[in-house]
């Protein structure tokens, strides 16, 4: 008798629940509707936008980036200078747009670099396994064990400023971490029928690794590649910010906040602007990868959602 | 358990191998010369051939190496260039007031970063999970010394509840604590967003698996599911998080005590970048990175308490 009550009581509740479910499930469509695909939709727009203030900076910009002006020091914003002056009187609006140049670079190779050997790296790693996946992890695994913005401090330190020194930096801190998740993705597919079909016929390794595992394994990678340029940025920016980036008078975003830190109260739009700047880029970035995620699996979300 | 245990060692006396090899070879091997690096532009031929012998660069590669590893298995770093100091000695002298930054960020973090993350994976699609991820966006996005830049002028000059150094002379352990509260707070808040993150996708994962639905549908009250079932699955996943972000946040340490003026190893790098004393910096590398390993050794160990699975690996 208590059982039968238990069990009416477990279906009422389940009932009630279920109603509320179906409800936040119907209202969790449509925020997604709006937030996961449009994330990607936003983070691309923005960061072409930036590409083109990138491509487009001499002619953009109202004056030259480096040219200074002694008389017109951290003046406040106005009309011929929307953002102020520096301390050196160069026009900060001016090197906001020369600067997303240093920042798109280093995004743009870190991900190209990270993306080509970790890929290649991870794939013989899963794929081949043995004496050699344990050897590639365990240089990964060391590599991951230093901090990657001290990675980057450290071969910045030997090799000296430059924005090569820089990029290479970044790279070998982010490779790893693409080769990683390439290693992780390789494992799950190596044992596929479609992989056992193609040794079958005859495919060597090469072939198989790619024609199947490295195609198959892309989507997952260039998510972290994406943030790895999200990563690349922030950390240029870092070492910029610490004087131990490109060197000045060029412009980085970076190397802007640092030189608005000491008018900062005084001149607050100098960093903050290019603070603002970055974070754009970094947000562009960062949506792209939740976006590729969201849409590259969505059978999971789905379910969790109608779930709970 | 115990042969869980005898595998991370091993792996944990490798890696500390390994590391210290990165290390050598960061500062060694790579294109460009240290002597004529640590010397700056104005070197010349001769005084650059002089301190080659004097520190061993003229030696073969391997040489150098093996003396390198033989001298960090004695606890010996080299010494630093400016001061003559033991580079160790020198390390370890800077190392407090850091660690103090990075504890307290790092409590600070797992105490915002946790809850609103495991929040936001139970009520995904709710405008609370998107105000959080919002936020968490933001907070991984922006510069992390931009954040603190950005602090110190809200409320150390707009509104001056806070010094605007992170540091003071006093021996007051309480000023000590109050010059801590804005730097750590940036570095809890910048690494709690990540967490959140993080957080919120282990936890995502556990609540899609088929055990949570069986749970649901015979009727276990959501609140034991989330609480017993979910959380104590997540836990490992969440620990790996953390240990990730112990390593991200003594990266970000070093930037918020250049933005803060603060004592501590980040400022000690600097300097010793900057003076060129490139034993110095490889010191403080090596031990950030034996400092990552360890707490990643520790968090391994604990992935057997917990997940009794593991121990069989």
């Amino acid at each position: 008798m208590s059982e039968q009550l238990e069990i009416d009581d477990a279906i009422g509740t389940l009932d009630a629940d279920g109603i509320r479910r179906e409800k936040r499930g119907r209202r969790a469509a449509t925020i997604r509707r709006f937030t996961s695909h449009p994330s990607l939709v936003v983070g691309t727009v923005v960061l072409l936008a930036l590409i083109a203030v990138a491509l487009l900076a001499p002619s953009i910009a109202p004056y030259s980036p480096t040219r200074t002006s002694l008389v017109n020091t951290l003046a406040p914003a106005s009309w011929a200078h929307p953002l102020g002056t520096d301390q050196f009187g160069r026009d900060v609006l001016s090197r906001l747009i020369h600067g997303t140049r240093v920042s798109l670079l280093v995004a743009f190779w870190v991900a190209a670099i990270s993306l080509s050997v970790g890929t290649v790296v991870g794939a013989i790693a899963g794929f081949t396994g043995g004496w050699v996946d344990r050897i590639i992890v365990l240089f990964n695994d060391i590599l991951m064990a230093f901090p990657g913005f001290l990675l980057a401090l450290a071969i910045v330190a030997a090799r000296g400023s430059s924005l090569d020194s820089i990029i290479l930096a970044v790279s070998i801190a982010y490779a790893p971490r693409v080769a990683a998740v390439m290693r992780s993705v390789a494992l799950t597919i190596r044992p596929r029928p479609f992989v056992e079909a193609s040794r079958a016929i005859g495919l060597t390794p090469t072939q198989i690794l790619l024609r199947h595992v490295v195609p198959n394994s892309l989507p997952p990678v260039i998510v972290v590649a994406t943030v790895s340029a999200a990563s690349a940025i922030l950390a240029e920016a870092g070492l910029s910010f610490l004087g131990l980036g490109v060197k000045p008078p060029t412009p980085t975003w970076g190397n802007i906040i640092a030189d608005g830190q000491t008018a900062i109260t005084t001149n607050p739009l100098i960093s903050i602007s290019a603070g603002l700047c970055i974070a754009a880029m970094v947000v562009a970035l960062n949506l792209i990868g939740d976006g590729l995620r969201d849409a590259l699996d969505p059978q999971m979300r789905r379910q969790t959602a109608r779930l709970l | 358990m115990l042969r869980h245990a005898g595998h991370i060692f091993l792996r944990l006396a490798m890696t500390g191998v390994g590391i210290v090899t990165v290390a050598f070879f960061l500062m060694r091997a790579l294109p460009g010369d240290p002597a004529a690096t640590m010397l700056g532009d104005f070197a010349t031929v001769e005084s650059i051939a002089t301190l080659r012998a004097k520190l061993g660069l003229d030696e073969p590669v391997w040489w150098q190496y093996l003396l390198f590893l033989r001298h960090a298995a004695s606890g010996n770093l080299g010494s630093s260039v400016v001061t003559g100091q033991p580079a160790l000695v020198e390390v370890f002298a800077s190392l407090p007031p850091s660690a103090a930054l990075a504890l307290s960020g790092m409590a600070i973090a797992i105490a915002l970063g946790l809850p609103l993350g495991i929040v936001s994976a139970v009520r995904q699609g709710s405008w609370t999970d998107m105000i959080v991820m919002v936020v968490a966006l933001a907070g991984i996005s922006f510069p992390v010394f931009w954040i603190g830049l950005a602090s110190i002028l809200v409320f150390a000059h707009w509104i001056p509840m806070f010094p605007a150094l992170g540091a003071s002379n006093a021996t007051n352990w309480l000023t000590q604590l109050y010059h801590l509260v804005l730097p750590a707070t940036v570095l809890g808040i910048s690494v709690a967003a990540y967490i959140a993150r993080l957080t919120r996708s282990a936890m995502l994962e556990v609540l899609s698996q088929d055990y949570i639905r069986v749970a649901l549908a015979m009727g276990v009250p959501r609140r034991r599911v989330i609480g017993k079932l979910a959380l104590r699955n997540a836990l490992v996943p969440i620990l790996a998080v953390i240990g990730v972000t112990f390593a991200w946040s003594f990266g970000n340490a070093i930037l918020i005590e250049a933005v803060f003026s603060r004592p501590g190893l980040g400022s000690m790098l600097l300097k010793a970048i900057l003076a060129r004393d490139y034993q110095l910096v490889q010191a403080g590398v090596l031990v950030l990175a034996s400092a990552v390993v360890v707490i990643n050794t520790v968090l391994d160990l604990a992935y057997g308490i917990i997940d009794p699975r593991l121990r069989a690996l």
